[in-house]
């Protein structure tokens, strides 16, 4: 599709020639016919798609685009097989056409990784129309995949200390009957605590000789002491083997389970502690928080946190509708205070006290202990009752599924702010990576033609289209005087261009290092530095043991390298992919020792000592390090 | 009160909901989509003359009009390009810079009726003179791009706005980098080159005479036809 639209570009780039300096490079001359009309036949077990062969070759680095589809060539019938879903590969052939990669929703994620990296593609080329879709999906997946593989863990690991054992009988009821067992004596003497707490309260028979009933409490204190002690007791036996089982116990004290359960014993020991008649007004207080035992609960109940959670994400929207009330509330309540004023009995002697009147009255409880008795004050009376149906009773439902729907649609508008930068970043890799790939592509053009290949032979390996791009970008630069310069990827996948300096001083120990290279490298020079300014083969002055950090070319150099490597006398391509061990370091670095140091594990080796010596595989860049 | 200000509220969404429809206010979302209607009939009717007629019409033959109009067809299925996708498209040749300045002026050259799409006509009849015309021709187009708002001569404020956006399609990544200055020096030293009676501005004349003497030009011009 973009090829069809090459010659515009090119045609366009008649705009740069008043302004260059010099003249443009000339383009070889292709003697062979263009291959933009011929086809390719695709056998996906039976089903046959066929499509332009330029269509294909747009992306080098996927196996349709590379010469590993030869592997899968019939020639029989000149077409290439593959035995895979014929269902997917239409999604994957319209990548190749379009460029956008869709996610097709009715497949299977895994199946359709599966596809993907058979086929060589990135998942990160998927349009943005289907991206959300696909991490969505990936992220389902993936925490399925490891909630299966926790809960196997959880069942085969067993701890194997005794803390551990303990911090998981806590944890999980079901782990072992030890675990059980604490789960129901605890759930048990909670119960206990809060009943006691509650019949506390009820009115008992007299103590023998009075005649006013009592509150049970007083009446069998020393029972219900006794009670008190033995709850306190347990659960504090119980928080302490807590703490002493869990993992981090900082973050297992800022927890919200250990807050309850230290603010259920606290109020205890405050009471032993302090004693005597400050103890009256904070015993009550204290005794009030003894009530938070139930929340003890939540612990043997999964629906009681969820609930809590529900609450805790839902807490902003509450707080909103609670200050809309508030709003209506403090309206309404002025309106009658200044509507009764007139009356001098008024019951509704300031502000705050109306507000009794209109929480009452707008949630139609209506218990008569404040009425108005001025005509205004009635009206504005029925005023607030209606609208307190109108405000809550009406729109409450609304609200819930509103704010359900705007609390999902916030949740996703957030993570997608979120992730636009991701997405960005995302994007510009993307787009980094094309181009270097295409500049990569370029240079490996010019080396190929400098090499002195034949020009069949380098018709071959480029197709025309590439060929002519690579001179509309030589034209570029020509215009301009500039020139593309390969970048690199480091490890954090950040690219940054390839400095033509060496960062050492070009050491001695070089020693058969051409100087004159190094000085048009200081020059700056244009195409000769491409070739040999990119020797970083520095080795410290040291015995060469240390060497500096390793750059490897990034784009990993698997199927645009096959299409560029053919092992055929001197027109090997320096292209290595290089796996590299450090031989026992000798001394003076010399252009040969330094090939023997990368004894390079590849397949398609160019040890390029046969032709002049210095014509290395300065494809890869070089920064021996010890492995 | 409030339930005033909820029904106030409900209604002022009931009305917003309406003016969406017509495409008043709020709406890009309602404007687009009267504008996409008026926009797809319109384009939908689209069609080019036929084969024979372009091939006399233009210097190219059968087959690379076959393989010119099926590109241009999968990329724009509406048959009309507009400027948006006319950059993304050039942008996909520099992979490196920004180009999306310099496919402006491009479209504005191409675009001869200035109705801000591109026909498959107007394409391939500006192409058929870059690619296949005269000198004098392709001298021509390339006064038309630098001369922005077409009226007859280069000022050097044009010329510097062309050379930036060149620069910018290099990008980051060259060698040495482009900085601030680089374009302004370049255009100096085009601009005396070009203008030759010395007064600031560049007209079609005194374009068309330095281009002519100058011999690289002359021979860097034939370099950018292409084969398919």
């Amino acid at each position: 599709m973009a090829a069809a639209w090459l010659p515009f570009a090119r045609a366009a780039a008649i705009g740069w020639v008043p302004i260059a300096n010099t003249p443009m490079p000339d383009i070889p001359r292709r003697t062979s016919e263009g291959n933009m009309n011929s086809r390719v036949i695709i056998n996906i077990s039976g089903r046959m798609f066929e499509t332009w062969r330029y269509s294909l070759e747009k992306y080098p680095d996927t196996l349709l685009g590379s010469n590993e589809k030869e592997f899968f060539y019939d020639e029989e019938k000149d077409e290439y097989f593959f035995d895979r879903d014929p269902e997917f590969f239409r999604h994957i052939l319209t990548f190749y056409r379009t460029g956008h990669m869709h996610f097709p929703r009715s497949e299977c994620i895994s199946a359709f990784d599966e596809e993907l990296s058979f086929f060589g593609i990135l998942p990160e080329i998927i349009g943005d129309c289907c991206y959300e879709d696909y991490r969505d999906r990936k992220r389902d997946n993936s925490d399925r995949v490891a909630d299966e593989k926790s809960s196997e863990v959880e069942d085969t690991v067993l701890p194997s200390t005794f803390r551990g054992k303990v911090f998981r009988a806590f944890e999980n009821p079901q782990s072992s009957t030890m675990a059980l067992v604490i789960y129901y004596v605890t759930g048990f003497f909670i119960a206990v605590s809060v009943i006691a707490n509650v019949t506390e309260t009820v009115h008992c028979d007299p103590f023998p000789g009075k005649t006013s009933a009592v509150p049970c409490g007083e009446r069998y204190e020393k029972g219900f002491f006794i009670l008190d002690t033995a709850c306190v007791m347990i659960f504090t036996m119980e928080y302490l083997a807590r703490l002493w089982a869990a993992d981090d116990r900082c973050k297992f004290m800022r927890s919200v389970m250990s807050v309850i359960d230290v603010v259920a014993i606290l109020p205890y020991y405050v009471g032993l502690f302090v004693t005597g008649d400050e103890l009256t007004g904070m015993f009550v207080t204290l005794r009030v928080f003894r009530v938070f035992r139930i929340f003890k609960f939540s612990r043997h109940s999964q629906g009681l946190r969820i609930l809590g959670y529900t609450l805790k994400s839902c807490a902003s929207e509450l707080g909103f509708l609670l200050f809309s009330l508030t709003m209506a509330i403090i309206i309404f309540a002025t309106i009658m205070y200044y509507a009764e004023k007139s009356d001098t009995n008024t019951v509704f002697i300031s502000i705050p006290a109306a507000f009794w009147y209109t929480i009452v009255t707008m949630t139609t409880l209506g218990y008569g202990d404040m009425v108005p008795t001025t005509i205004l004050g009635k009206i504005v009376g029925g005023m607030c009752s209606l609208c307190g149906v109108l405000v809550i009773a009406l729109p409450v439902p609304v609200i819930v599924s509103n704010f359900s729907r705007i609390y999902h649609q916030s949740q996703r508008t957030d993570k997608r702010k979120a992730q636009r930068t991701a997405r960005l970043a995302r994007i510009k890799l993307a787009k980094n990576a094309s181009g270097t790939a295409f500049v990569a592509r370029k240079k490996e053009a010019e080396r190929l033609a400098q090499s002195g290949c034949s020009q069949e032979e380098i018709q071959n390996k480029i197709s025309s289209y590439e060929t002519q791009h690579h001179h509309l970008l030589a034209c570029l630069e020509n215009a301009t005087n500039r020139e593309f310069v390969e970048t690199e990827y480091t490890y954090n996948g950040i690219p940054f261009a390839r400095t033509l300096t060496p960062q050492h001083d070009t050491p001695h120990s070089l020693s058969n290092s051409p100087t004159d290279n190094t000085t048009q490298e200081f020059q700056g020079n244009t195409i000769c530095c491409n070739r040999s300014g990119k020797r970083y083969m520095q080795a410290n002055t040291e015995d060469g043991t240390e060497l500096n950090e390793i750059h490897i070319r990034q784009p990993n150099r698997t199927r645009a390298d096959l299409n560029t490597n053919n092992p055929r006398g001197n027109c090997t391509p320096m292209v290595t992919t290089t796996i590299v061990t450090l031989s026992t370091p000798t001394s003076p670095l010399d252009s040969d020792s330094i090939h023997s140091r990368h004894s390079a594990y590849s397949t398609h080796s160019a040890h390029s000592s046969n032709s002049e010596g210095d014509a290395y595989d300065n494809s890869c860049i070089m920064r021996v390090s010890a492995l | 009160m409030a339930a005033a200000a909820a029904a106030t509220q409900v209604g002022a969404a009931l009305k917003k909901n309406k003016k969406k429809k017509k495409g008043a206010e709020e709406g890009e979302q309602g404007v687009d989509d009267n504008e996409l209607e008026d926009m797809d009939l319109s384009a939908a009717r689209y069609k080019p003359e036929g084969l024979d007629e372009l091939c006399k019409t233009t210097k190219f033959n059968k087959q690379e009009l076959q393989v010119m109009y099926r590109g241009f067809k999968a990329e724009c299925p509406t048959g009309v390009v507009n400027e948006e996708t006319f950059k993304s498209i050039y942008s996909q040749f520099f992979p490196h810079g920004d180009s999306s300045q310099y496919a402006h002026y491009v479209f504005n050259s191409f675009d001869t009726d200035h109705n801000g799409s591109i026909t498959f006509e107007e394409f391939i009849s500006g192409l058929s003179i870059l690619s296949r015309g005269t000198v004098v021709e392709k001298l021509n187009w390339a006064f038309m791009l630098y001369d922005i708002n077409g009226d007859g001569s280069i000022t050097k404020e044009e010329m510097l706005d062309i050379v930036t956006s060149i620069y910018d399609m290099m990008g980051k990544y060259s060698q040495p980098s482009v900085d601030e200055l680089s374009p302004k020096d370049h255009v100096d030293k085009v601009f005396r080159k070009l203008d030759l009676n010395r007064d600031g501005v560049v007209t079609i004349d005194e374009f068309l005479e330095s281009c002519r003497q100058d011999e690289t030009i002359s021979l860097s011009m034939q370099v950018f036809d292409t084969i398919l």
